[in-house]
């Protein structure tokens, strides 16, 4: 067969998950099993902030299965990773070296904004029109039982993601107390409840912008598109259409629902506030259409997966979004861009350079073009000690696509980019933070003066030395004086001092 | 009476067990029909008697149980344990009286006449063959038996369930004169008659104990024998396991089978001119009451009667044995899988063979490319090829998982063993699930392919068992329809206790979901006829008794749907009554093959829909046990099963029709043709054969084909 069987593992809060996968070049990828076993590892977590030994010794039981299961497939590759539960806990270290010490399995914790990204691929590796939708502003809206993450996507590229409050649980939990109201009351008390988080929330980063798609994922969801249209399960439907869907829910009974949708009454009680929040921000919005892929982390890690065997070729650029997002920050905080445009035009010729010396590969790239994007956001907040102001903005950021370490070393990098390296204080990955940081320094020299000077020099590296030349012909005094201040760490990290050098045309 | 009322009314439905005891009398008119060869006769004397076996060691114990518990809920027919026990014993003993009636005024004299005699009492031998008995005795019997006195120093034996007893009441040659009881086990490793040399060409049998009773007096040298008659006891043999309890199935029923032994006795049977004195005795030692004991005029336990069938030499009172067909979807020489994948294929034992679904097994086993086999066994034939061909596939590499329900009555020690064994091959064995019997039948090979994964499912209303694959009626589908492919994946990835899956494409399972769909369907049929529509259900199953489920029925009957229902057993629905049941028809058939298939049709206002299942529609299929419904949507194949329905509400031969006064009877004749559905099948099947032979012939051809005997693989 000229495909691959991937076996993708979920630990989630409520259920471990396995997923079998064949991705055929050239096919869509196709899901083969599905197994769950439901274990509230969250509950564990949120209440004692610690994974007990009972549920460890389940959770080694079962992915011990789940190994076991993969094999019988003979899956060419397996991968687990571990959401928020695990995420949270205190223990996860010692409990996911229990699991690899029992099953074999290396499970990778992933972050939120990862998980999110994971998210879009699945959707991406569902639909191959997807990256024709995004040309007109979509908004993905994945939503949990606790939170919901709403992205926007326009022109190809994501603007912006943020991550709201607002979930299923929540809602039963409050419609549960509106029991007694009659129906008009409850339904316009649910927009009131729903409009207090989205509002502020239109106001803020929607502005006037007009969302013509919406994509829905997440648990419910998963549930929820099974009713939707029947026979056109997975198909874009008009808001038209999702509005008449919402209101018949509305008006079946619990037992009703549970024959219908075919679900555990626990889920059947949540259908209903799914629907409703959904509906809610379709009026909000004033979206068109509406797509509810039903799509799952599990589908998501093996687009991943598809991608980095280059079995699966997204027309979409992921690794654009992830810039798309930084870019989208950095104009929040007022940066400068041309002088940003102009930095990454430096900073990247510099690496790409420099690869032979640094042995860095492209992810490391991209979190080099992050943090030129947002190394000057902290003047936002005061101009005085801005490193710092960056530094904890972009901690306190969700950047889409990035994991919480690689949040950090971007993080570091900016810090350190004004302030005395610090080999101690730089963090787990200081090398990286170090190598990037030498080369952000020196790109930042190089348009000191903010005017773009050195746009299009030549960089290379020749004889030992980075030679950057540029024709530029006017004064440079300001570049150079900067440059020379940085040569020294760059020499320190790399062994390779850099040069700049001024062609001048003979008159 | 409201109308809701009228439904769920206890006056309208059937004691179960009495219906049940209706279906014995139904197998018993097949044994008194003259139209049907006189060992075919024999075999189903015989059935009735095993049939009533189990019906006491599994329903009258549980009855009993009931009443000693104090538990006095009224059955769907409104009837008490006690008062359905008081009923039961009335109507057994009028079923047992017409066995007997039926073998010795119309069994033995016909057997008689074909040269065959079985002697009625040991008495009648003349010497020589007196002389044959006593030495065969001497030579086989003796050294196998073990007489038991019973005296102040002894006490009284342990009597295994369903064996064959002699009692007997002596007095000690020098004693006092007082009788004792003494008694001798009619050993089951012998055959259960002798044949005696006769002469002319007649044939004389005798059976075992009238030869032991003739020799009674070598077993006790010291007494006199007073009098001495063959008696058989039934013990309750239901039991309960507390599987939540039990840390291990396996070793809680082999205790449980042990235990079976020592169940109380619920049933006596012993010849109707016992001595009055040796009655008291067991009666005494036995703790039974008058209504447990039945007094028999003829042999004990008929179903020697099978064996009988088996005598060399009758042949031509004997129906032609039947071989099971070719499937003609297979006639090729592509294997297994890709026949499957060029459409699905359909399977109706016995008219069709049972080797397509064994072959399957056997080629995944072997086949590189399979990565697994998946499949529920429950009851499994001895020596089964299926079993072998698991344990085979697991040392083959492949993940062999094999769900073996041990809870399968009667079967256990059988299960149990395949069970080891297939663990002991490298196979990952469920043993069933806590609190549910699984009954499904569904095999699923996953198989690596050229262009993907290839799912192989073969879902079947009969167990994977080849020997009684040749005598039930059951149907099949081997399909690679990709929907059910993934819904064969879940059903094993909830047998081994994950989650549900988020939703079912075309299988429909028990108990969670089964119960509601049948109930919905029924309801949607009666919606159609109410909006004017053509409404229309047949169902052929072997017992109804879900209360539910009939009362939606007759709703749907008062609503104007036409239901006609193929029920070979059980049935507590009232048929034909009207204001109630007008448009609701019962028939049930009996014939050489066990009817075993469950079809379902729904007119579904001019869309038909038909299903398969392995569920009857009884609580325990629906409540506690994990079955599968399955859709049939192939067209041809829709319209093979529908024929099924459609010939079996033509039988006139073999069919009974429930009359609205609870009773069966057959069908007048007078004017129709005979349709006798089991037998059309047959003839189709081989029809079917000839048929596809014929197209693979070339078609000019110059050569003569000489014909060949029928039947010849």
């Amino acid at each position: 067969m000229a495909g691959k069987i991937f076996a993708a593992i979920d630990i989630g809060s409520f259920e471990l998950e396995l997923g079998i996968y064949e991705i055929i070049s050239g096919k869509p990828i196709r899901k083969i099993d599905h197994i769950r076993h439901a274990i509230p590892l969250g509950v564990d977590t949120y209440r004692t902030g610690k994974i007990s030994y009972r549920r460890v010794e389940e959770m080694c039981r079962v992915l011990g299965e789940f190994v076991r299961i993969a094999e019988g497939y003979r899956a060419d590759c397996c991968r687990a990773y571990a959401t928020s539960a695990m995420r949270e806990a205190k223990n996860n270290r010692i409990v996911l070296d229990q699991i690899r010490v029992r099953t074999g399995l290396k499970v990778k914790i992933i972050s939120n904004s990862e998980q999110r990204f994971l998210t879009y691929k699945a959707i991406a590796g569902k639909d191959a029109g997807f990256n024709r939708i995004i040309q007109k502003p979509t908004a993905t809206v994945d939503i949990g039982f606790g939170g919901m993450q709403i992205s926007l996507f326009d022109k190809d590229s994501l603007v912006f993601t943020q991550n709201l409050p607002l979930g299923v649980m929540r809602l039963r939990g409050f419609l549960s107390l509106l029991q007694t109201e009659s129906r008009e009351a409850r339904s316009e008390l649910i927009k009131e409840v729903v409009d207090n988080e989205l509002l502020p929330f239109r106001k803020m980063y929607l502005k006037d912008r007009e969302i013509k798609n919406l994509i829905f994922t997440g648990g419910m969801m998963l549930y929820l598109s099974k009713g939707l249209v029947q026979g056109a399960q997975g198909e874009w439907i008009t808001g038209k259409e999702f509005q008449e869907f919402q209101q018949s829910l509305e008006n079946m009974g619990q037992s009703r629902l549970e024959d219908e949708f075919g679900v555990r009454p626990e889920y059947a009680s949540l259908l209903f506030p799914s629907a409703s929040l959904c509906n809610r921000i379709l009026e909000t919005t004033g979206a068109e259409t509406i797509w509810i892929p039903g799509v799952c982390l599990l589908d998501g890690m093996a687009a991943e997966y598809g991608e980095e065997t280059k079995l699966v070729k997204f027309k979409h650029d992921f690794s654009g979004d992830i810039i798309a997002a930084a870019r989208n920050m950095a104009k929040r905080y007022k940066c400068h861009m041309p002088h940003i445009q102009a930095l990454e035009e430096y900073a990247l010729g510099i690496f790409d350079a420099m690869k032979r010396y640094h042995g860095l590969g492209r992810r490391e790239r991209l979190l080099l073009q992050i943090a030129v994007n947002l190394h000057s956001c902290g003047k936002f907040i005061s101009v005085r000690d801005s490193n710092e102001r960056s530094y904890n903005i972009i901690m306190a950021t969700e950047i889409i696509g990035l994991s919480h370490e690689e949040r950090s070393v971007v993080a570091n990098v900016v810090r350190y980019n004004q302030q005395a390296f610090c080999y101690e204080e730089a963090g787990e990955n200081s090398m990286l933070v170090a190598k990037l940081v030498a080369i952000l320094r020196l790109a930042n020299s190089m348009d000191r003066s903010h005017k773009q000077k050195l746009a299009g020099a030549k960089i290379t590296v020749r004889d030992g030395e980075l030679v950057i030349s540029s024709s530029y012909e006017g004064d440079m005094t300001l570049e150079r004086a900067a440059f020379e201040q940085k040569l020294d760490f760059f020499e320190e990290i790399y062994g390779i001092r850099p040069v700049l050098k001024q062609k001048r045309r003979i008159r | 009476m409201a109308a809701e009322e009228i439904y769920t009314n206890p006056k309208n439905y059937v004691n179960r067990e009495l219906s049940w005891l209706e279906f014995n009398y139904r197998v018993l008119s097949e044994a008194r029909d003259k139209s049907i060869p006189l060992f075919e006769r024999l075999k189903f004397l015989s059935i009735t008697a095993s049939n009533l076996d189990e019906f006491f060691m599994v329903r009258v114990a549980s009855l009993k149980d009931m009443v000693h518990a104090k538990y006095s809920k009224p059955d769907i027919a409104g009837l008490k344990p006690e008062q359905q026990l008081e009923k039961i014993g009335e109507k057994t003993h009028d079923l047992v009286s017409l066995q007997y009636s039926t073998y010795s005024r119309s069994l033995l004299p016909a057997l008689k006449q074909q040269g065959l005699v079985i002697m009625m009492n040991h008495e009648e031998l003349n010497d020589q063959e007196g002389e044959y008995v006593d030495r065969y005795f001497q030579r086989e019997v003796y050294p196998v038996l073990t007489p038991m006195a019973v005296d102040s120093s002894r006490p009284f034996p342990l009597i295994r369930n369903k064996t064959l007893n002699i009692a007997a009441l002596v007095q000690k040659k020098d004693g006092d004169g007082e009788l004792d009881f003494a008694m001798v086990q009619v050993p089951g490793v012998l055959p259960r008659f002798v044949e005696i040399p006769g002469e002319n060409g007649e044939r004389k049998v005798i059976l075992l104990e009238e030869i032991i009773e003739r020799n009674i007096q070598s077993l006790f040298l010291n007494y006199d024998i007073v009098t001495a008659h063959p008696f058989r006891i039934m013990r309750n043999a239901d039991f309960n396991i507390d599987e939540e309890e039990a840390e291990d199935l396996l070793v809680e029923i082999q205790k449980q089978l042990k235990k079976r032994q020592w169940g109380e006795v619920i049933r006596l049977e012993i010849d109707e001119k016992v001595d009055k004195r040796l009655l008291k005795i067991l009666k005494r030692e036995l703790k039974l009451e008058n209504n447990d004991i039945f007094f028999i005029n003829g042999p004990l336990d008929l179903t020697f009667l099978m064996k009988m069938y088996g005598l060399k030499g009758f042949d031509s009172l004997k129906e032609p044995k039947y071989e099971p067909q070719r499937v003609p979807a297979l006639m090729n020489d592509d294997d297994i899988f890709t026949n499957i994948r060029k459409g699905d294929i359909f399977l109706h034992h016995p008219y069709m063979t049972f080797d397509p679904v064994v072959d399957f097994i056997q080629k995944a086993s072997k086949d590189p490319d399979v990565l697994a086999i998946k499949q529920t066994l429950y009851r499994v034939s001895g020596n089964s090829p299926i079993v072998a061909a698991l344990a085979a596939a697991a040392d083959n590499g492949k993940q062999v998982s094999v769900l073996v329900e041990l809870k399968a009555r009667f079967d256990e020690e059988n299960n149990i063993n395949w069970a080891k064994m297939l663990e002991k091959a490298g196979c990952h064995v469920i043993y069933g699930l806590v609190g549910l019997k699984t009954h499904s039948k569904i095999t699923l090979v996953v198989r690596r392919e050229e262009d993907g994964i290839r799912r192989y499912v073969h879902l079947g209303t009969g167990n994977y068992n080849d020997s009684t694959a040749k005598l039930y009626t059951d149907c099949g589908i081997m399909t690679c329809n990709p929907a059910i492919g993934e819904d064969a994946t879940a059903v094993f990835n909830m047998l081994s206790g994950y989650s549900e899956p988020l939703g079912w494409n075309k299988l429909v399972l028990a108990p969670l979901w089964l119960r509601g769909r049948l109930l919905k369907m029924i309801r949607r049929e009666k919606e159609y006829a109410e909006a004017g529509k053509p409404a229309h259900i047949i169902a052929k199953m072997n017992s109804l008794c879900d209360k539910e489920v009939i009362a939606a029925l007759y709703e749907a009957s008062c609503a104007g749907v036409k239901i006609e229902l193929i029920v070979r057993g059980i049935c507590c629905l009232k048929a034909g009554v009207p204001g109630l049941s007008e448009n609701i028809s019962v028939r049930s058939i009996v014939g050489t093959f066990l009817e075993h298939s469950r079809i379902f049709y729904f007119e579904s206002g001019g869309r038909p829909e038909l299903y398969m299942a392995s569920a009857d529609w009884m609580p325990r299929n629906l409540d506690k046990r994990v079955e599968i419904m399955f859709p049939v949507e192939d067209e041809k194949i829709k319209e093979q099963v529908l024929h099924i329905l459609q010939v079996q509400l033509e039988d006139n031969r073999k069919a009974h029709v429930l009359q609205p006064d609870g009773s069966y009877e057959k069908p007048d004749l007078r004017g129709k043709m005979k349709v006798c559905s089991q037998e059309q099948f047959c003839q189709e099947a081989e029809a079917a054969v000839r048929a596809e032979l014929a197209k693979q012939e070339p078609e000019n051809r110059r050569t003569f084909i000489p014909a060949e005997a029928q039947n010849s693989k």
